[in-house]
């Protein structure tokens, strides 16, 4: 961990008494480290993969800031934290690797992939509300809220009663959701 | 979304954050509630009449510490489970202290065997240890849950598992303080399987009371 920016104590401590500009040079500065550390720890893993170690820990560390000591180094606990996370996602992906099948290659020149014109757009609304239907009502509620009226975070936490901390978590959470059913993997919820 | 996009939204707003209480802060607030709580079952029951005689035997005080560390040490590991930078190690520590209390009992129960000619091999029905660990061990783990809220962030599986092991442990310490059993074999079979069976029941409850939290809404949370 001799790699740690010594200034990270610092910004994480600050972090703690809601200093975001802090906040956000340490989790900029500690970015690269993390996307590092993922690949050292996991090499077999795509860069997709990379990327959702570190968000997920990106997150975990948002909603557990409050268990840092700052009289501790930070590394320690974000490298922890990815350790976690990480092995969250591997898991997570070796069992529906177990329920996934490879699509044989058909030809670009089969008539069965000519459409018309409006079949795409019908396809798509249709996958959209198959994608959406296939979310629990809490990443729903969160989506229409946030995205589809367009209600800021602090009116959002107050007609929920949620923490603003936790609707950003929610949020991204049901996005991520939301991508995955509309590839075909639905089930892909924790 | 891209991961600096995730930055710059969990940066938004950020609020300030209540600090969790170390480890070793949480065991002496949990201790704080159990002590008293133990002593209070013990002199309601009624301390058993040769108590003072038993307290000075080594086989008993051996006994009563080996419980008592156990319940410490599991406590604390809970305490460290849920924490990312606490080493793995520690999660461990429950296993050797506990491995050390029945070897002792075994080890006691071996040698009294030996002593009495099988006579500590008997095995009676003891049916009155399961509801007294379980009345004992309840408040230790419900205090044990109520300090984990904030700080089971990680590991909450084996945080819970040390916890109840802690709060089991602490009501066995308590029990033959008022409670003689018929034989070792009696403490053995009867006594530490009720340990066992409250740390596994207590495990699960545990883990479903701090899943359910998280389900709810925190009105401190930031």
């Amino acid at each position: 961990m001799a790699e740690e920016n010594p200034d990270w104590q610092g910004w994480m401590a600050a972090a703690q008494a809601g200093d975001a500009r802090a906040y956000a040079r340490l989790l900029q500065d500690a970015l690269p480290w993390l996307r590092r550390r993922a690949r050292a720890r996991w090499p077999g893993s795509g860069a997709a993969d990379i990327e959702d170690m570190v968000q997920e820990t990106l997150l975990a560390l948002h909603q557990s800031r409050h268990l840092y000591d700052p009289a501790r180094p930070v590394a320690p606990f974000l490298f922890g934290i990815l350790k976690f996370r990480g092995a969250d996602i591997r898991r997570r992906r070796r069992r529906h690797a177990g329920r996934e099948t490879a699509i044989d290659d058909v030809s670009e020149t089969s008539a069965a992939l000519a459409t018309s014109g409006t079949q795409d757009r019908d396809a798509d609304a249709a996958s959209m509300r198959a994608a959406l239907s296939s979310l629990s009502e809490r990443d729903k509620m969160v989506l229409e809220m946030l995205k589809l009226r367009e209600v800021s975070l602090h009116d959002a936490a107050t007609e929920t009663g949620m923490s603003i901390s936790a609707l950003k978590v929610a949020t991204f959470r049901a996005v991520q959701r939301l991508r995955k059913a509309l590839i075909g993997d639905v089930t892909d919820a924790d | 979304m891209r991961t600096e996009e995730l930055i710059a939204s969990l940066t938004q707003d950020l609020t300030p954050v209540r600090r969790a209480a170390p480890p070793l802060a949480l065991l002496l607030r949990w201790l704080a509630v159990t002590l008293p709580v133990l002593a209070m079952i013990v002199l309601a029951m009624g301390p058993r009449p040769d108590l003072a005689g038993v307290m000075a035997q080594p086989r008993f005080a051996l006994a009563e510490l080996l419980a008592g560390g156990t319940a410490v040490i599991s406590a604390y590991a809970a305490f460290c489970a849920g924490r990312p930078d606490e080493p793995g190690w520690k999660l461990f520590l429950p296993v050797a202290a506990s491995a050390l209390w029945l070897l002792e009992l075994g080890r006691q129960c071996f040698i009294l065997s030996v002593q009495t000619h099988g006579g500590t091999l008997i095995l009676h029905p003891d049916l009155m240890c399961v509801p007294v660990i379980a009345l004992a061990g309840f408040v230790p783990a419900v205090a044990m849950v109520y300090l984990l809220r904030r700080s089971a962030m990680f590991r909450s599986a084996h945080a819970c598992l040390c916890g109840a092991l802690a709060a089991a442990a602490a009501a066995e310490a308590a029990l033959p303080l008022f409670h003689a059993p018929d034989t070792m074999m009696t403490v053995l079979v009867w006594q530490m399987g009720s340990v066992m069976l409250f740390t596994l029941l207590g495990a699960l409850g545990g883990r479903a009371l701090l899943a359910l939290r998280r389900r709810v809404p925190d009105p401190t949370a930031t």
